[in-house]
């Protein structure tokens, strides 16, 4: 009785390479993987959607030549919260007096002033910084005038404390 | 036979990695041929295949981006495969079904199939469809993973140290599964030869 050798198996094998899927299979393939990726990112919740984004950009960005400073990150990092929070912390009387200079206000008169008295303690004077004439006053008829301690600061540079 | 050094296919994954999702289209459609072989070859299953094949590229994808290039992106979509479909394999394995109806009728017109049946005796006297059954019932006989070396070996024609690296086994077990194996598909096929089909 004959019996098969490895090369009739191998060649009975190898007919097995011409198993085919249905026509047409290779060319929808792809469109139903993109089906298949659509769903699956539809069912994802957004946290996921973006954490995997950020995980792309991480590795787009080679984060892992950032990894080397890691010292200078976290410096920059804690620098950037203390400046924040001496900003944010300020009192905001302390704010409105030194952000408004006393030049700015209202003229005062010469006699006012005296080496005993210091700038900050002055005592303005509450009149309104113009005179509007009768005319001039239209929808703000009404409103109370103006007074020059109401006015926004000129500056918004931060106060700075010695 | 040595893996070539430079990955032809390592443009294709660069351009994926940075993001071009169309890179990776090209990938699909290179390889969806060759690992519908393998996959199908291992399954018998052309319902499964497809899934399997769907989630294989879809792994890919997910994973593409922490590929370094330590090996071909061939041979790590390959290793993705067979671990897959073996782990899948596992999960069927008590409600597996021999799947026939997916063997391509068209089969039997193909020029290269017919030249290659035209010297073998057994095939020539045996039905071909017959033949595609045994052969099948004789695949499914064998273990998974002689199934997937005796695929990826004789039916996909990988060397052995293709198969080697895929599998992540050393060469001589790769060897030595595809001499059990073969031993195996003997003596199923004999039957052939004792009993031809007309």
């Amino acid at each position: 009785m004959n019996e098969f050798d490895d090369n009739e198996i191998a060649r009975l094998l190898r007919l097995k390479r011409y198993e085919q899927p249905p026509p047409g299979y290779f060319e929808n393939f792809l469109h139903e993987f993109h089906r298949r990726q659509r769903d699956e990112i539809l069912r994802q919740p957004l946290w996921r959607i973006c954490l995997e984004r950020a995980h792309g950009l991480m590795l787009r960005l080679d984060a892992r030549s950032l990894a080397s400073y890691p010292a200078a990150v976290a410096a920059v990092l804690v620098c950037a919260a203390v400046i924040s929070l001496k900003i944010y912390q300020q009192p905001e009387t302390a704010r409105v007096a030194l952000q408004s200079p006393p030049a700015l206000s209202a003229p005062i008169t010469e006699g006012e002033w005296s080496l005993t008295s210091p700038v900050a303690t002055q005592i303005f004077r509450t009149q309104p910084v113009r005179s509007f004439n009768g005319s001039a006053q239209t929808h703000r008829a009404a409103a109370p005038p103006r007074y020059v301690l109401d006015s926004v600061p000129v500056s918004y540079e931060p106060t700075f404390r010695f | 036979m040595d893996q070539p050094r430079v990955d032809p296919d390592q443009e294709l994954v660069k351009r994926t990695q940075s993001g071009d999702a169309g890179a990776f289209d090209e990938l699909v459609i290179k390889y969806t041929p060759r690992l519908y072989g393998l996959v199908y070859n291992m399954t018998s299953n052309h319902e499964d295949t497809n899934d399997l094949l769907q989630d294989i590229f879809a792994k890919a994808y997910r994973a593409i981006r922490g590929f370094r290039g330590k090996s071909s992106f061939y041979t790590w979509i390959h290793s993705i495969a067979v671990n897959m479909t073996l782990n899948f394999l596992k999960k069927r394995s008590r409600r597996f079904q021999l799947s026939l109806d997916d063997v391509d009728a068209s089969i039997q017109n193909d020029k290269e199939f017919l030249e290659s049946t035209a010297t073998s005796s057994p095939v020539r006297e045996a039905d071909l469809s017959e033949l595609q059954r045994r052969l099948n019932e004789a695949m499914m006989k064998l273990s998974d993973e002689h199934r997937a070396v005796v695929t990826m070996f004789h039916i996909q024609g990988m060397p052995h140290a293709e198969i080697s690296k895929i599998l992540r086994v050393s060469e001589g077990t790769v060897r030595s599964r595809l001499f059990y194996a073969n031993r195996q598909l003997q003596n199923y096929l004999d039957e052939f030869r004792k009993n031809p089909v007309s």
